[in-house]
């Protein structure tokens, strides 16, 4: 039983690699959605090298550059799931498999990068979707419990990887994309005579825990404070300074180099977490809201972007309108706030462009829906020179598929990442063809 | 008589009591007197002698001998009953209505069941099931660890319950009091909150069983039941097993040849014994679901709970099942976070509970109110205000609080109104039962006369805020707070 | 007082607190699911039923018009695994076997995932009994009749069922340091192996036909004349019995394949059938055998990996099985999930090429056939309960939402209603809660969390 599994973990991901040797193809007779421009009817795509050489109605052909014949196909900027856990997490129900959630409070060294498992079956899973990119980031936002003063707040630093290689120093697009952050939340709050007693709960007052959650803001600013003192005695390289990793692991941040992922659900977490911001003038990201409430117009007034998770969850309120959910992207589409789409996960990892059409359904224009799976997501990332639509001098990641990529009925007929084919079998693929031929 | 007083003074040293020269006949004369069986005398007299209503009417012979009060300006009531009370049994603490129900709100999501400690305490309720560990209980209901019908009210009872006193300054003398331990907490009893011992104090027993629906951990834990269907499926496999019981002893008996013999079953004598069972139901869906249950089981049955209920009105009505209404109304919980924003529903439910008396006396269900808790004499005051508020009448409330509670529990003929030969439990007020400015003067309890403090009539300041009656509307600031 | 009753009313009008009317929908795209696609199609509605599907329908001069001129009618959609409006505890996990307890006695129809989900034009739900315990409690089929009470709620001619759990659920309170054990105090509760569950199931059954037949005794006694003491009724043994006498069907929630072939064999020697096997993650590695035995497939739609026994899974698992001849549904299990069964459904066209209609089925005709009540419900033909639900594009499309929603004809859900409602609701809301605070003096607070509803039910993973 043990080795049985274990040997499927240790199967390669990197298989797909054997298909094309090389990083240079040319795509024709395909319809190019570039998501940055309009689409080419019948366009062509020329990777040279792993990056976009050309692209148009009409591209000849190059030497030493393979041709494939996109008949019929449509071609799309290779998707990027914004936030997700892949690569850090196996088996949701076994802690040996997961490594996320490192113990302690501030942990701004801790590198995803280096746990990403280039075996993990949810790499070929993810990217069987279309998705070519995803942030792995080191903590779990929760999902495995918070609450006390031991509570994490800076849980390391996320990498955005590409879905392909063979080790994951070949699958880092950006090692530190963000610093993973769960900004602290007035806890529970359930006030005396009401429910949290009933159930024998705790009882502490509003009061209370407010003073508890200020407590903590100041023990992060302090956190932050400290960093300041180490980059300064740093710079002034005087006798004794001693290296401190952690601390120097906070200088990007500090900086306004990296920008801090912040984890904040509600309206009064996501104002806080901007006044949190301007205070320290550090740069961050919003993730995972629930809410919107009156912050669109802040958010925007910072240049605050958004990483939405998933579309597809319940109402916060029995009172909240039953399309909550499904409207809030388009309500920071509305407010003119930049934002993209994740998932925070790693078993639906797959299904990030699904919860981007449910947003469509509501109200969300389809291009804006396509852009926060692509291009915004690469500029809210930070390597919007590199990913995110189809244009000159960015990576060769591309789908083509048979149709619009966020529709579950579209077939995603092939990937390439850097220019290479990759190929979409997987643990799935592999059990179905495995168990059709079963007389 | 006198040794009596004397004995009660010393034990009450709080609550000072008839100068020590009282006879043992008294006589309220002169007084607004609601009889509540009868109508209203404006002007009367009343006379208690051993502790039972010797007379009462506008042509009365005060006998020689008697104390006479002068009741101009005062109003006497018959004495008030809480309909389902632990008071008289120290220590035990009713269930909130809405747990009680087994709402869904207080089980933790199924995917989050809080194990360790669920399991204990649960382990800690259920010792047979602990026992049991690590085999299939594949017959846990008929061990019953839940099961306490057997325990008597009657036999718990103690005077030295300090809440008696309070109880008494709001004009109560008497209750139908339950054991509060497992599903099938025991055979309730109605009482008279005074007495020597606790078997003074007892005046009819068993009056029903009282059933709690226990619900916690998700439905996972030890001790079977933890969810609400466990607990349905548990009381109702209870009943098979008296039908069963008493089928199996009345063949036995008329055939004892050739049949072995049933076993004596401790569970099934005490549900036997019941006349009545009490049925939690407080939301909408709960009294929908308690109807059909009570029916099910072919049981006479009462409900309690019932804040809701606004919206089952002609439901209960149409199923003829008395009903006893939490006095604890549900309010907005204090201390809390200002950006949660409640439901609808427990908005509509805050708004309306107290409306619900109202509601039964115009369409006629047969009503009692209940302390759930609410143990102040100024809390209980303004509790009953609350529904008089609401629409509730004054003569309505009154009822509710005596004559319809000893209907509900069969005991109209000893107790519940001022009628020649009921027992001697009477509130004196100056001013109407339940206004602000009212007092109570005088208590009789069994015969027994209190003079309530104005000190405990005012009660400890409710929520720690200072001063007890503050000029605010009554039952708006602070009901609730004491949880 | 009255005014708030009165929006109370409103939204409850929203849950067809009207009249069976008779209603024409015209010129939609009309998705039969088992009698192809009517393009520009009109269906009629008569006393709660399809009256006619056409082209040309002609409708009475008082029937209500639905124009759905490019919209989609589809079958109300068809959930074969759900624990939405369950009051009080979604498992009675204390005992290896709990089928005395019943789903039927908890139903909450004010829970609003019941609106939610109408919203996504789901119409039918199996409330299960969650799968702590190898026989789990006695289960429900209910309509979503929001605004209704539960035993209105209650589908009528839908035969009852009883939940089975096999795998981890109902073995993790068994093991040594599994979920629900852990702590010092916490004792281990029997079983902790497959080979412990298959016992349980065995040895219930076993006690099941031994009831019988006491029964069976006693009554034959009776006949002669005798006058024998009764036996006990048991609560827990009856339903097994009527699982036995072909009257209540099982749904057993399973992962592997050696679990799902175990279950069949152990049904085989005890003369029952599995109506369903849920879950069913490897049901596609053993497919011809849960064919063979005629039961249903009940799957998730992609779920893995969430625990050891789902890391076989596949999603083309729906696929296989149904081009192993199963019929295979897809379920919700989740709150969340059972507002969007359509979208879930859409999945298996990517996932192993189920066609459009193969795709439907999957949330309709299928899941009616494995409940029992495909004569009634689960497809657009004539004769059948208008349950039916209008989409604004294909509903297999993800960019499509659901607009309305009838249940034997009554409106249950309209999306423009809905949003009507939404300002007068809120300014509702708050004249409460500004009555209540100047009642209070001041604002005094709110309970946290206890009126979200954030969490998603999905108890039988």
């Amino acid at each position: 039983m043990r080795t049985s599994w274990l040997a499927l973990l240790l199967a390669p991901a990197a298989a797909g690699l054997l298909i094309a040797a090389d990083n240079s193809v040319l795509v024709r007779n395909v319809d190019v959605h570039p998501v940055t421009g309009p689409e080419i009817h019948n366009g062509a795509v020329l990777v040279i090298d792993g990056k976009i050489a050309e692209v148009g109605a009409r591209v000849a052909p190059r030497a030493g550059a393979r041709v494939v014949d996109g008949h019929g196909l449509q071609l799309y900027p290779g998707m990027i799931n914004a936030a997700t856990n892949v690569g850090l997490e196996e088996i949701e129900s076994i802690r040996d498999t997961i490594d996320l959630d490192e113990i302690g409070t501030f942990n701004p060294e801790l590198r995803a990068e280096i746990a990403f498992n280039p075996s993990s079956e949810h790499i070929e899973v993810t990217r069987a979707a279309g998705i070519t990119t995803v942030i792995a980031l080191p903590g779990s936002g929760g999902r495995g419990g918070r609450g006390g003063a031991a509570s994490p707040v800076i849980t390391g630093q996320g990498a955005l990887m590409h879905l392909e290689g063979w080790t994951w120093e070949d699958m880092a697009v950006k090692p530190s994309a963000v610093m993973d952050m769960l900004f602290p939340e007035i806890q529970g709050g359930g006030g005396r005579g009401g429910f949290a007693a009933l159930l024998g709960g705790p009882t502490r007052t509003y009061a209370e825990e407010e003073k508890l959650y200020k407590q903590k803001l100041d023990q992060i600013s302090q956190f932050f404070n400290e960093a300041r003192e180490y980059k300064a005695a740093k710079a002034a390289a005087g006798p004794g300074f001693k290296r401190d990793i952690r601390l120097e692991a906070m200088i990007p941040v500090i900086d306004g180099q990296l920008p801090l992922f912040v984890r904040a659900e509600r309206e009064r977490m996501i104002k806080d977490a901007i006044e949190f911001a301007d205070k320290e003038k550090v740069k961050i990201i919003i993730a995972d809201p629930r809410e919107m409430g009156s912050t669109g117009p802040m958010l925007k007034a910072h240049n605050i972007p958004v990483v939405l998770g998933k579309t597809f969850q319940l109402p916060m309120r029995d009172d909240d309108p039953y399309d909550a959910p499904y409207t809030l992207p388009n309500e920071f589409y509305k407010a003119g706030v930049k934002f993209c789409f994740g998932t925070f996960d790693v078993e639906f990892a797959r299904n990030v462009p699904f919860e981007a059409a449910q947003a469509v359904a509501f109200g969300l224009p389809k291009d804006a829906a396509l852009k926060g799976l692509t291009i915004n997501s690469a500029e809210i990332l930070g390597v919007g020179n590199e990913l995110g639509s189809i244009e000159k001098g960015k990576m060769g990641d591309f789908i083509l598929t048979d149709g619009d990529p966020l529709e579950a009925k579209t077939n995603i007929k092939q990937m390439f990442i850097g220019g290479r084919e990759v190929s979409l079998e997987s643990r799935h693929t592999r059990e179905y063809e495995k168990w059709m031929k079963r007389p | 008589m006198k040794h009596h007083y004397a004995l009660l003074a010393a034990a009450l040293a709080i609550a000072p009591l008839a100068p020590a020269e009282v006879p043992g006949n008294i006589a309220i004369k002169d007084a607004h007197i609601v009889t509540v069986s009868g109508a209203d005398l404006p002007k009367a007299t009343i006379v208690l002698r051993n502790g039972l209503i010797e007379d009462v009417g506008t042509n009365v012979t005060i006998p020689p001998g008697t104390w006479v009060i002068d009741g101009t300006g005062l109003t006497v009531y018959p004495g008030f009953i809480d309909a389902l009370s632990t008071w008289g049994i120290p220590g035990a603490i009713p269930a909130p209505a809405g747990r009680a129900a087994g709402a869904a709100a207080q089980s933790p999501p199924a995917q989050t069941p809080a194990p360790a400690q669920a399991l204990t305490q649960a382990q800690q309720q259920n010792p047979i099931e602990a026992e049991n560990a690590g085999r299939p209980n594949v017959h846990g209901p008929e061990d019953r660890p839940q099961t306490y019908s057997f325990e008597r009210a009657a036999d718990l009872i103690t005077p030295t319950d300090n809440r008696l006193e309070a109880a008494r300054a709001a004009g109560f003398t008497s209750a139908a009091t339950f054991p509060n331990r497992g599903i099938v907490e025991g055979l309730g009893a109605v009482i008279d909150l005074s007495g020597e011992r606790g078997r003074d104090m007892v005046v009819a027993q068993p009056v029903g069983q009282q059933i709690l629906f226990r619900v916690g951990g998700g439905g996972m834990g030890r001790a079977f039941p933890a969810s609400l269907m466990g607990n349905i499926a548990y009381i109702r496999q209870l009943y098979l097993d008296l039908d069963q019981y008493k089928r199996a002893k009345e063949t036995y008996a008329s055939n004892p040849s050739g049949n072995r013999r049933p076993e004596y079953d401790h569970d099934l004598e005490g549900l036997a014994e019941s006349p009545r069972i009490l049925l939690p139901a407080d939301q909408a869906q709960q009294i929908d679901r308690m109807i059909s249950f009570g029916q099910e089981l072919k049981v006479p049955y009462v409900l309690y709970g019932l804040h809701e209920a606004f919206k089952r009105v002609d439901q209960i009505k149409q199923a003829n099942v008395p009903a006893l209404i939490s006095l604890k109304w549900p309010v907005a919980p204090r201390d809390a976070d200002p950006t949660d924003i409640p439901n609808y529903r427990d908005l509509v439910i805050r708004e309306q509970a107290p409306a619900v008396a109202g509601m039964f006396a115009k369409a006629g269900v047969k009503f009692a109110f209940y302390s759930d808790g609410v143990d102040t004499a100024p809390e209980l005051k303004r509790a009953v205000k609350k529904a008089m508020d609401a629409g509730l009448s004054r003569a309505d409330a009154v009822r509710a609080l005596t004559l319809n509670a000893a209907e509900i529990y069969g005991v109209a003929d000893r107790m519940g109104s001022l009628d020649k030969g009921k027992i001697a439990n009477v509130v004196v007020t100056k001013g109407d039962a339940f206004d602000d400015r009212t007092t109570v003067e005088y208590v009789f309890v069994d015969g027994a006369m209190y003079q309530p403090s104005k000190e405990l009539q005012q009660g400890p300041p409710a929520g720690g805020a200072p001063g007890g009656r503050r000029g605010t509307t009554p039952g708006n600031d602070s009901e609730g707070g004491r949880n | 007082m009255r005014r708030i009753l009165s929006i109370c009313t409103l939204l409850a009008a929203l849950g067809g607190l009207s009249g069976a009317e008779t209603i024409l929908i015209r010129n939609a795209t009309v998705l039969t699911v088992t009698k192809g696609t009517v393009e520009n199609g009109s269906v009629l509605i008569e006393n709660g039923k399809i009256a006619a599907i056409g082209k040309n329908v002609s409708a009475p001069a008082d029937a209500t018009i639905v124009d759905a001129t490019g919209k989609y009618l589809m079958p109300g959609i068809i959930d074969c695994h759900s624990h939405t409006a369950i009051e009080g505890g979604v498992n009675e996990g204390t005992l290896s076997d709990s089928s005395m307890v019943n789903i039927k006695d908890v139903i909450n129809p004010y829970d609003i995932n019941i609106y939610r989900a109408l919203a996504g034009g789901l119409t039918i739900s199996n409330v299960l009994h969650g799968s702590a315990n190898a026989i789990g409690g006695q289960t429900i089929v209910i309509k979503l009749r929001w605004g209704k009470t539960a035993p209105e709620m209650i589908m009528e001619g839908a035969k009852p069922g009883i939940k089975f759990a096999l795998g981890e659920n109902p073995k993790r309170a068994g093991e040594p340091q599994g979920f629900f054990t852990q702590g010092a105090a916490a004792e281990r509760r029997y079983p902790g192996t497959r080979m412990g569950v298959e016992e349980v199931i065995r040895e219930s059954f076993t006690e099941a036909k031994n009831y019988q037949a006491e029964w069976k005794d006693y009554n034959d006694r009776v006949v002669r004349g005798e006058h024998p003491i009764p036996p006990r009724k048991d609560l827990r043994l009856e339903p097994l019995v009527e699982v036995l006498e072909g009257k209540r069907y099982v749904h057993a929630h399973c992962y592997r394949s050696d679990e799902i072939l175990m279950l069949i064999r152990v049904a085989d020697e005890m003369g029952f059938k599995i109506r369903t096997f849920q879950h069913v993650l490897e049901g596609y590695k053993v497919a011809r055998e849960i064919k063979e035995h005629g039961a249903g497939a009940s799957t998730f739609s992609d779920w893995w990996a969430y625990k050891i026994e789902a890391y076989d899974a596949t999603p083309y698992n729906a696929a296989i099985m149904t081009r192993k001849g199963v019929v295979v549904s897809v379920n919700s299990d989740s709150d969340e999930l059972q507002r969007h069964l359509n979208l879930e459904a859409a999945k298996t066209m990517r996932y192993g090429g189920m066609t459009p209609t193969e795709a439907l089925a999957m949330v309709t005709i299928n899941p009616a056939k494995q409940l029992g009540i495909d004569d009634k419900v689960g497809s657009i033909e004539v004769g059948k309960s208008a349950d039916l639900a209008l989409f604004d594009q294909d509903p297999l499309s993800n960019y499509s939402k659901c607009l309305k929603v009838w249940i034997d004809g009554h409106e249950y859900f309209d999306r423009d209603k809905d949003l009507e409602t939404r300002p007068k609701f809120q300014q509702e809301k708050k004249q409460l809660l500004d009555k209540e605070n100047a009642q209070q003096g001041q604002r005094t607070g709110r309970p946290a969390g206890a009126n979200t509803a954030a969490t998603p039910k999905e108890e039988g993973r």
